[in-house]
Parts: structure tokens; C-alpha cells; sequence
């Protein structure tokens, strides 16, 4: 056991270390999200209004999109290199592989949740500091690098690769968005939790199922 | 490797008998609805449609578990084979559902539970359709296959079951409720009927799909031992 979360916290070591090095991924994440946000501003004429109501959903749709960017090039090092046979060959046993993915990819996430959030409060004069609320997105975050990684998993072996991605991704990820969007909306607009305490539940059981299912079935998608 | 032929033709011979048998019955016998009138008679093949869809999925994530535990690619033509059916599927329950809601409903669509599931499920066909063909390795697309047929016969009911929640004007037709829908013995029958006639026709394209993928598999086998031998 011991040997195993070494060697999940030695791989989530070699991808942060490997990203640092470069910055690429995240400079992209941020600019994309950023970006995005301006274009939500012109494209929905954000009225103070109705901004509680849509907050939520724009922040998921933005960690969505720009987390998409980064799962694309979660595994392209690894296949690019040849690199997955060498990783199976060096851990323990191969569910470490998906944890650790999965887990600098939920790291990931959380990079955008950290940087989105307050700016858009600052763009907005707006606050989104609500602990309901960036709890529901870190549930979400959870479930989304769940699915994630399987999917580009297998999307990084195909021809179509980073076109292929978010076609697989999004159809899977459909329970979720409604959860995400619902809950997190619920807790900012300050509705009482009765009124939609079913989607905090809901968002559990994707994130179990999702994580379960991945690390079943990930040996699958990594050996011959 | 090729199965019968002669098996397959007597299931397609039923299923057109069938199929011609459900038509008659759903014009003929089944009575016309109190308010919709002949337009609620497209039901009779909506609902046959939705069920061999959803058939299809559950026939394709079991095909899937098979191939992963015995590694034959027998089951991941069988696989393939059922979620190509099934899109059709979908697709015509799709349609034929949104011609009855805009007579019944007066809308072509609505965000309905039942309505977006059926998309989703569709997208999420067309997605793993995608993915066998982004793969060269038989053995590579069998495993993606599998995997991505059981991940979307999960999800799938859970994007139903959320998108319950946001309200519903779909008639129910089964379970309790104020909008269960009420069917006479005699629609009833006529449902029968169509649920038989499309689930034989299911199980009949599905083992001529699969006897034509192996064919297809045999033929490329041939070609490229020819080729070699001409080398």
C-alpha cells in the first residue's frame, strides 16, 4: 500500500514537474478561460439581475472548455514518447497510473477553479466566495478528471485525438453538467437547500461511479 | 466463422411478416385516441423504436463485458453491430416523436427528460461510432469499444434520471402518476404486437451485421495474403 501511494505521488510529481518546466498547458488553460469570460460578457449581456442565476453555469462552462485543452495534452507526452510501456513496466500495479492522472488532472481544475472564480468576482463586482458553492465545483472538478482521463486515455491512441475528445467527453459528462449547474446555482442564489438538495447527492454518485469505473476498467485502455 | 444464412433469412422472412402484421393492426384494430385522433397511432412505432434503442445500448455494454473477459472478436462485431442498429433506432424515435409533438404538443421540441436522454443517447453512439473508426488495431478498437459502450450504459440512465428532475411533459407510461397515460385493452395488444414485430427484426439485422462485418474481416484477410503472395 505504502509502495503504491509513492508511486502515485512520485507520477503527479513528474507531471506537475514536467508542466512547470514549460508552463504551456496552463498559459493556454488561463488564457482560454479568460477569454471566454469576455466573450460570455458581450455575448449574454451579464445583467446584475440575473447573474446569480447564470454565474454558476458560465464558471462550469469555462472550466469545462479550457479543462478540455489540458486533458488533450494529458497523455500526449506519454504516447508521443512511447512512454506507457514504460510506466506500466515501473508501477506496482497499474490503477496507480490512472490515480495519478487522474489526479493532476483534478489538479488542473482546481488551477482554473482558483483563477476563475475570483476574477470573475473582480470583473464582476460580484462575489462568488460561497462555500457551498466551490464545494459543488470541486465535486464537479472530481468527476469531470474522472471521466477525463479515461476518455483521453483513449482518445491520445487515435487518429482524430484532440478532435475526438470533447465528442466522447460531453455526452458522458451530461448528468454531471445538470448536477454542477444546479446545485452550484442553488447555493449562490442563496435558495434554501431543500430546493434542490437532490443534485448534491446526484453529483456524489457520478463522481463514485465514474471514479470506480475508471479505475476498472483503465488497465484496458493503457495494455494490449 | 460465417453463421447460417439460411437461420437469418427465416428470421427476416418473420420479421417482414410481422412488421406487415403490427402495420394492419395499428391501422385497423387500434382504436382511434379520444383528443389526438390518428396522429397518436405513430406511438405504436415511437415507443418500438425507443425500446429496441435502448435494447441496443444494453445489448452492446453485454457484448462489451463480453469481449473484455473473453477477448473474442466475435462480440465486438456483435457489439458494433448493435449500436449501429440502435442509432437508427434512436434516430427514427427521435423523429417520429417530434412529428407527434408538434401536432400534439404543438412544438417540435421540448426539454423534456425522455426527449434529451434520446439525443444524448444518439450523440453518444455517434461518438463511439467516431472512435472505431479514429482506430486501425482490431484488437485496440475492440477494447476502446467495449469500454466506451459500458461507460455510456451507464451514463445514459443517470442524464435520464437528472433530467427528471427538471420537470416533464411526456406522457408516462408506466409507474403511477396524474400523467399516466391511459391505453385500452386494445392499444395495449397493438403495442404488443409492435414491440414483437421490431424486436424480431432487431435480432435479425443484428446477426446479418455481424455475419457481413466478419465477411468484410475475411475479404481484407484474403486481400492481404494475396498481396503478399504477389510480392
Amino acid at each position: 500500500m505504502t509502495q503504491w501511494l509513492r508511486a502515485v505521488k512520485t507520477l503527479i510529481w513528474k507531471d506537475l514537474v514536467q508542466e512547470w518546466r514549460s508552463r504551456d498547458v496552463i498559459t493556454a488553460m488561463f488564457s482560454f478561460a479568460v477569454l471566454s469570460l469576455f466573450i460570455f460578457n458581450y455575448a449574454m449581456e451579464l445583467a446584475p439581475a440575473n447573474r446569480n442565476e447564470i454565474s454558476a453555469g458560465i464558471i462550469w462552462v469555462v472550466m469545462l472548455f479550457s479543462g478540455t485543452l489540458g486533458l488533450n495534452r494529458a497523455f500526449s507526452a506519454e504516447q508521443d514518447q512511447g512512454c506507457f510501456d514504460g510506466l506500466s513496466l515501473a508501477v506496482p500495479d497499474l490503477s496507480v497510473i490512472y490515480v495519478a492522472k487522474m489526479l493532476s488532472n483534478f489538479l488542473m481544475m482546481l488551477f482554473i477553479v482558483i483563477l476563475v472564480v475570483p476574477l470573475y468576482s473582480v470583473l464582476y463586482n460580484h462575489s462568488l466566495f460561497n462555500s457551498g458553492f466551490i464545494g459543488v465545483l470541486l465535486l464537479g472538478a472530481w468527476g469531470y478528471a474522472a471521466a477525463g482521463t479515461l476518455i483521453a486515455g483513449m482518445t491520445v491512441q487515435t487518429r482524430m485525438r484532440d478532435l475526438l475528445l470533447p465528442i466522447l467527453l460531453f455526452p458522458i459528462l451530461m448528468p454531471l453538467n445538470m448536477a454542477v449547474v444546479k446545485a452550484a446555482g442553488g447555493f449562490l442564489s442563496g435558495m434554501p437547500y431543500a430546493q434542490f438538495s437532490i443534485w448534491l447527492p446526484m453529483l456524489l454518485v457520478y463522481d463514485i461511479i465514474m471514479s470506480t469505473l475508471g479505475l476498472m476498467v483503465f488497465n484496458y485502455v493503457i495494455s494490449d | 466463422m460465417l453463421s447460417q444464412t439460411k437461420n437469418i433469412r427465416l428470421l427476416f422472412i418473420a420479421a417482414a411478416v410481422l412488421i406487415a402484421a403490427a402495420f394492419a393492426v395499428v391501422l385497423l384494430y387500434a382504436p382511434p385516441e379520444q383528443t389526438m385522433g390518428l396522429v397518436q397511432k405513430v406511438f405504436y412505432f415511437h415507443m418500438a423504436c425507443a425500446w429496441i434503442g435502448m435494447l441496443a445500448f444494453l445489448f452492446a455494454a453485454v457484448f462489451g463485458i463480453l469481449y473484455l473477459s473473453k477477448k473474442d472478436l466475435r462480440w465486438d462485431r456483435f457489439e458494433a453491430s448493435s449500436v449501429e442498429i440502435g442509432l437508427i433506432f434512436t434516430l427514427a424515435t427521435n423523429f417520429s416523436g417530434m412529428i407527434w409533438a408538434k401536432a400534439a404538443w404543438n412544438t417540435w421540441w421540448t426539454w423534456d427528460p425522455r426527449l434529451t436522454t434520446m439525443t444524448i443517447m444518439a450523440f453518444t453512439y455517434i461518438a463511439y461510432l467516431l472512435l472505431r473508426r479514429g482506430m486501425d488495431d482490431p484488437a485496440k478498437r475492440a477494447q476502446f469499444g467495449a469500454i466506451y459502450a459500458l461507460i455510456g450504459f451507464i451514463t445514459v440512465p443517470m442524464t435520464f434520471f437528472s433530467a427528471r428532475y427538471l420537470r416533464t411533459i411526456h406522457p408516462i407510461l408506466f409507474g403511477s402518476g396524474a400523467e399516466k397515460m391511459a391505453l385500452t385493452p386494445k392499444m395495449v395488444q397493438t403495442m404488443g404486437v409492435s414491440l414483437v414485430a421490431f424486436t424480431v427484426l432487431f435480432i435479425a439485422l443484428l446477426l446479418y451485421r455481424e455475419r457481413l462485418m466478419a465477411a468484410e474481416e475475411l475479404l481484407s484477410a484474403l486481400e492481404s495474403a494475396q498481396e503478399d503472395f504477389d510480392a
